[in-house]
């Protein structure tokens, strides 16, 4: 029967992540944007929870969590400070990629070393010329930094490559997402260490990338909703809480809906997200569906808040840039809603 | 334990429905739109659905099944899986199968284990189809159910009903209707009072059709209650119940039960319009040609599709918390809220992608695109699932 509550382990998995991430992550979100980089002590406090790639399997050093695990984890992240996720996770969506194309050693090595990261490049639009080689091109932005970054995992179609050396990460200063690092990626005929063309490794390594980025999705949309619903109890106009004016009212609703949905949708691409195409149409659907909320979510919650929305006192205006930055990602809305409607030909 | 599979009995139960949708709602729907008629009450599907069981209740009765011997609440769930695909069959012709319908939940909820017998006993009687009705609308009380004026005042041994309602489907053909009134208006919600009112009743009068513009298959009507006598025993849960200040309760208990089911079948009239508009583009276009116009179509259809998913899941979510028995009012509000609006888009895409062969209506799109408007009205609109929403988050006060 279907059954959409979360059971007894999932909950604690959930309530272990919130705790860290509310605990650890919010507090600290202002002085990691500035940064530009996330407290490596943090990273540290974090790998202990055996949270990092969790859902690689257990010869890459991972624990072959299930991706519904990893999904909720993910929501606590983002909920917390999305832009920090990327530094804890060290392969973050690129980790299917990794398995895919063997890198077992190199994810080991990323869930040990605080300080390594890979970045992931979906390029459907085909910028960079992947030869059988080399690559050579520009990517315009990825949530890297400028240093310690170990690899760079390309995708593009069926193809999939992994470049080590003969880049150079230029750093940018991005909309949002600052606190992991900015950088424009230039490939200079970047030597191709390992290489795989195949079309489900592709669509797997792609749907794992789209429920990492909807999941923070969701979390950022998720404490948008609620700070703006806190702030719009408080605060009077008229001689009542803005929240209790209907303009407002509804829109909070739909917000606090829209999140629920994107959930959902999460949830079921975590469970049914097998190799199927059912499962990469799913995560398709999660990543469309929680892009297309949060850019709902997150501008709204601003409005809530007025002009103190618009002042970095206040943190939505940070979620907004963020929701809006993260939803690019690997291709972002755009390349889902374009794979999803490739299902439909 | 999260799970998206019906599992091989509800898959199995799914499976007879579909039969059911195919052979005999689809094809009734159609004609009922085409004709302007509702199904009459003597058509012959309904003896033959009656003597399949559809719509009769069960020897106990027992409102929350049980799955595979768990032990395993799954009523709601069940409702919601039956209930989109009757939708994406006929939601109209669904509604118009004979049943206690959305009398059942008050009367389950509400009344005495005598009055159950009563009422829902005789839905066992496989010799011939019955209906039952549930009445709260009113022609000025419609989202604002707490301000109901039809009337109930005691007189002697019964109670008297004055008033009016309106939009109350299946109400012609009912064996009994379950009618709220208040004794106080002035009480407001504490006021509440529901009374099972039998066809035949002097002073249940002037039954009319309303004249839709979808979902034709079943009648709604209005009727007046003027002087209308009930007797005592026909007030659901007796005088104790209200005592309690468990009236409006009781109403609202219902449509948290309710809302998730109107809500999916929203879903599965999308669901046709999606099935037919995609059949159609399919026939019609070479839709894997990289051309413009094609590229928008499946744009369209995934947008669709996946709005159909995301409506759908928020029903599972709201109907698998009331299984659970956890609140879900702000779930089922949200499922309601959402799903609706969700259809209304995913029908008037289909209706574009068809192009201007949409409006015609001998195809079948057009008709999915008038019948689901409905649901983003029946049991409380968009806007009062916001509201209700907004009360339980941000304290959004009860009369603003």
């Amino acid at each position: 029967m279907i059954d959409l509550h979360l059971g007894p382990d999932e909950e604690m998995i959930r309530d272990t992540a919130r705790a860290f991430a509310q605990d650890r992550l919010a507090p600290a979100m202002r002085v990691h944007e500035g940064r530009g980089a996330v407290d490596v002590g943090l990273v540290r406090a974090y790998r202990v929870l055996g949270f990092a790639a969790m859902e690689a399997p257990a010869t890459a050093g991972g624990q072959g969590a299930s991706p519904l695990a990893k999904a909720l984890v993910l929501e606590e992240l983002g909920a917390g400070d999305a832009a920090a996720a990327f530094a804890l996770e060290g392969a973050g969506p690129a980790l299917q990629a990794l398995v895919e194309l063997g890198e077992t050693a190199l994810l080991r090595n990323l869930i040990a070393d605080p300080h390594l990261r890979v970045g992931f490049v979906s390029d459907e639009e085909g910028r960079l010329a992947l030869g059988p080689a080399t690559v050579t091109g520009t990517h315009p932005w990825s949530p890297l930094p400028s240093r310690g970054c170990a690899a760079v995992v390309v995708v593009q179609g069926e193809q999939m490559v992994l470049v080590r050396d003969g880049v150079d990460f230029v750093p940018v200063r991005p909309c949002g997402l600052a606190a992991a690092g900015a950088c424009q990626l230039d490939f200079a005929a970047a030597p191709v260490v390992a290489t795989t063309v195949d079309r489900a490794a592709a669509a797997r390594a792609r749907a794992h990338a789209r429920r990492f980025v909807a999941a923070l999705l969701v979390g950022l949309a998720r404490t948008a909703t609620d700070y703006a619903m806190r702030y719009a109890e408080g605060r009077v106009a008229f001689g009542r809480p803005i929240a209790h004016h209907q303009g407002l009212a509804f829109l909070l609703a739909d917000m606090a809906t829209a999140v629920e949905g994107a959930r959902l949708a999460l949830w079921r691409a975590a469970v049914d997200g097998g190799e199927e195409d059912g499962g990469s149409r799913r995560a398709a659907w999660a990543l469309a569906e929680a892009a297309e909320q949060a850019l709902f979510v997150g501008p709204s919650a601003v409005q809530v808040l007025g002009g103190h929305g618009f002042m970095k006192d206040h943190p939505v205006e940070k979620w907004m840039r963020d929701i809006r930055t993260l939803a690019l990602l690997g291709g972002g809305r755009d390349e889902a809603e374009l794979d999803a409607a490739a299902g439909e030909g | 334990m999260l799970s998206f599979d019906p599992g091989p009995e509800m898959a199995a139960e799914l499976e007879r429905v579909r039969v059911l949708g195919r052979e005999f709602l689809r094809p009734l729907g159609i004609e009922a739109d085409l004709t302007g008629e509702a199904i009459p009450a003597a058509h012959p599907f309904f003896q033959k659905a009656w003597e399949l069981g559809i719509g009769r209740v069960g020897p106990d009765d027992r409102e929350a099944r049980e799955d595979g011997g768990s032990g395993e609440r799954t009523a709601a769930r069940r409702g919601v899986l039956v209930a989109e695909e009757l939708a994406y069959w006929d939601r109209g012709a669904a509604v118009a199968l004979p049943g206690p319908g959305l009398g059942a939940p008050p009367v389950r909820r509400m009344g005495t284990p005598e009055q159950q017998e009563r009422f829902l006993g005789r839905f066992r009687d496989p010799s011939r189809p019955r209906w039952g009705a549930f009445a709260m609308t009113e022609p000025a009380a419609g989202s604002d159910v707490a301000g109901i004026r039809t009337s109930a005042r005691r007189d002697g041994e019964g109670w008297v009903l004055s008033g009016a309602k309106t939009f109350i489907s299946n109400a012609i053909r009912a064996d009994w209707i379950v009618v709220w009134a208040s004794v106080d208006p002035a009480a407001g919600r504490a006021g509440h009072r529901a009374f099972v009112v039998e066809r035949g009743t002097p002073g249940l009068e002037d039954m009319r059709a309303e004249h839709k513009m979808g979902l034709i298959a079943y009648e709604s009507a209005s009727f007046t209650l003027r002087d209308c006598r009930v007797p005592s025993a026909n007030l659901l849960g007796g005088e104790d119940h209200y005592r309690a200040r468990a009236g409006f309760k009781g109403a609202m208990e219902s449509f948290n039960a309710t809302r998730p089911m109107i809500a999916v079948m929203a879903v599965g009239i999308a669901r046709a319009a999606y099935d037919a508009a995609r059949a159609f583009a399919r026939e019609h276009y070479v839709l894997a040609r990289p051309l413009p116009r094609h590229q928008r179509i499946t744009a369209k259809l995934a947008r669709m599709a996946r709005k159909i998913e995301v409506a759908r899941l928020l029903c599972w979510r709201a109907a698998t918390l009331a299984d659970v028995e956890q609140p879900n009012q702000i779930e089922a509000s949200m499922a309601k809220a959402f799903a609706p609006a969700a259809a209304q888009e995913v029908t008037s895409l289909a209706l574009e992608i068809l192009g201007e062969a949409g409006v015609r209506q001998d195809r079948y799109v057009e008709k999915l695109y008038r019948d689901v408007k409905a649901m983003d009205i029946v049991e409380g609109t968009g806007q009062i699932q916001r509201i209700v929403i907004a009360r339980r988050l941000v304290g959004y006060p009860a009369a603003s």
